[in-house]
């Protein structure tokens, strides 16, 4: 049966409305602890995506071939649902900043995720967009979330703007591709790729699309709302937008460019890496003077969307299990730093790069998981994110040798490695030789958020000491694309 | 009498979509930019269902109605965000927006 393939995204918006209900009858003083069920159920989820009825082992089209169930669409599912469990533990540890509607934050959060879900299976221009405007409608809902904060409005309705901009942009190279095609189908589509590229209607479609697609992951010139609403937004969401939205981002530019249209995508090649390289020197560039961590992070954001455009630009096997490498590693760094960012910033309402100060005599485990993720982030080994560059610049120095462009963009992407040790050291040395005047209360933290800053810490060593099994998964993930 | 053909439909969603984009881009009220993102919507619509009928199936028309669908829940969104804002900053102008910078 077809529907037993959307099992997973079904139990997930389930899950999210059965919350709503309970709330009715949950007293106030209780609702906050909603977040923990969630959580549970959500890592059940998790666990489920492992059975033999979702998972068929071989690629299965369903619902007419709008729908694929493969490697891929799995992958990023367990990846979608690791980063909502961590996110959902950290929106708890977030609710007493959350004047009301605690649950409903849980459940928007919820609902985000089973659009990354159904967006990570779509393969069809129809189940893209629907699957895309229920995580951007969500997303505006869960930015603006803290309504009496006007950083927050702010950061909602600039996202608001920009992401229906980019959504109608979106609407109407699909409109385009459709016309010159007569389908929205990926499959039917790659069928006539080799004529697509003549074709400027159908280009022209694929450039929106691309638009569309760049804006969710962050990529210039589509990056502009990255900082403001990384800084706005509440802290959870920031790290659901930075995870979740960019995977996704990432999943269907890697499904469309090259699952459907493989020989405009090669013909794009140069274009991709000019992107890329682009990308990567403004986010690092620009993170240099920040000192808001938050926006810290989203520069730092944009400069990974350039790294992980490095392996949508290569097209090869190799490029693509890159991405979903690094994305696995970048999920973990990034969960990390925004739930040390979250429980540090519960006491002051500032995310001051300053506040820092002192950190590591206030809680060593807070202080040395945020240095790991900064590290991890920047590239050091033996961390994921160091091996995580390592295979996408070994994934470009491989095209290299048919393609000299490649070279330039590899120093780019070196020369952007070392801007980012930079600022990335400057928020380990705010943790251990800040001169500020230093707060020393101790920072209590709550046994959920110490297993899962663990889950985090265990997810950033294991990808980068042990690479071999993460590298097995990806490349068979990346190997349900057609190259 | 002339008879319409695709490309005039294109056309008219062509200049929609321009109308539109330029709306966004130059008007400096949340709300008429609001509605010039319905246009630029809108013009994509009129795209697929002209095409829709010239490639002779439905799956444009199809598309449509989602599209429709997400338009509304978008406006809703959107408006209570718009309005929510307003509340707190009694303007509704994009040069009011500026609380988030270095």
């Amino acid at each position: 049966m077809s529907v037993s393939y959307l099992f997973l995204e079904i139990m997930v918006v389930l899950t999210g409305l059965g919350l709503l209900l309970i709330d009715l009858w949950t007293p106030a003083v209780h609702k906050r602890r909603l977040g923990y069920a969630a959580a549970a159920v959500t890592a059940l989820i998790l666990a489920l995506s492992f059975s033999k009825m979702v998972d068929p082992g071989a690629p299965v089209h369903a619902f007419g071939g709008l729908f694929v169930q493969d490697a891929f669409a799995l992958f990023f599912k367990r990846f979608f649902l690791v980063a909502a469990v961590l996110v959902l533990l950290m929106e708890v540890e977030f609710a007493d900043r959350i004047p009301a509607g605690i649950t409903e934050y849980y459940a928007v959060t919820l609902f985000a995720l089973a659009g990354m879900m159904t967006a990570a299976s779509a393969n069809d221009f129809t189940l893209l967009f629907v699957a895309l405007e229920l995580m951007a409608v969500t997303f505006y809902v869960l930015a603006s979330f803290q309504r009496s904060r006007v950083a927050s409005l702010e950061a909602g309705v600039k996202y608001l703007i920009l992401g229906a901009l980019s959504s109608a942009i979106l609407v109407y190279g699909i409109a385009l591709i459709y016309g010159s095609t007569g389908t929205m189908n990926f499959t039917k589509i790659a069928e006539q790729s080799a004529r697509l590229k003549e074709s400027k209607i159908a280009v022209l479609g694929f450039l929106f699309v691309l638009v569309g697609l760049g804006f969710k992951v962050g990529v210039v010139p589509m990056q502009i709302w990255v900082p403001d609403v990384y800084q706005g937004a509440p802290t959870p969401t920031s790290a659901f937008l930075a995870v979740g939205s960019k995977a996704a981002g990432f999943a269907l530019l890697l499904r469309v460019l090259h699952g459907a249209a493989p020989e405009v995508a090669l013909s794009w090649e140069r274009l991709l890496m000019i992107l890329s390289g682009l990308t990567i020197l403004y986010g690092s560039l620009c993170a240099i003077p920040q000192r808001n961590l938050k926006r810290l992070l989203g520069y730092s954001s944009i400069a990974n969307a350039g790294y992980l455009f490095i392996g949508v630009s290569v097209g090869t096997l190799s490029g693509a299990s890159a991405v979903l490498y690094y994305l696995a590693g970048y999920l973990f760094a990034v969960v990390a730093a925004f739930f040390v960012i979250c429980v540090v910033s519960k006491t002051h309402d500032s995310e001051d790069i300053s506040e820092l100060a002192g950190l590591w005599n206030r809680s060593p485990l807070l202080a040395s998981v945020l240095s790991l993720s900064m590290v991890s982030l920047a590239g050091v080994p033996p961390l994921a994110g160091f091996f995580g560059k390592f295979l996408l610049l070994k994934a470009a120095a491989e095209q290299a040798v048919s393609y000299p462009g490649y070279y330039v963009l590899l120093s780019v992407a070196v020369v952007g490695v070392v801007i980012s040790v930079y600022y990335y050291f400057g928020v380990v040395r705010a943790i251990f030789w800040s001169r500020d005047d230093q707060e020393l209360s101790a920072i209590p933290i709550s046994r959920p958020v110490k297993a899962a800053l663990w889950v985090c810490v265990a997810g950033m060593v294991l990808l980068g000491v042990l690479p071999s099994w993460g590298v097995r998964v990806t490349a068979a993930a990346a190997g349900m694309l057609k190259f | 009498m002339m008879h319409a053909g695709l490309e005039h439909y294109l056309v008219v969603s062509f200049l929609l979509f321009s109308i539109g984009l330029i709306g966004v881009v130059a008007r400096r009220n949340l709300l008429v930019i609001y509605m010039s993102l319905e246009l630029m919507l809108n013009a994509a619509n009129l795209a697929l269902v002209a095409m829709s009928r010239f490639n002779g199936n439905l799956d444009g028309q199809v598309l449509v109605f989602f599209i429709i669908t997400v338009a509304a829940a978008e406006v809703a969104v959107g408006l209570a965000l718009i309005v929510a804002l307003f509340r707190k900053r009694q303007s509704a102008h994009v040069e009011d927006l500026t609380s988030l910078k270095l």
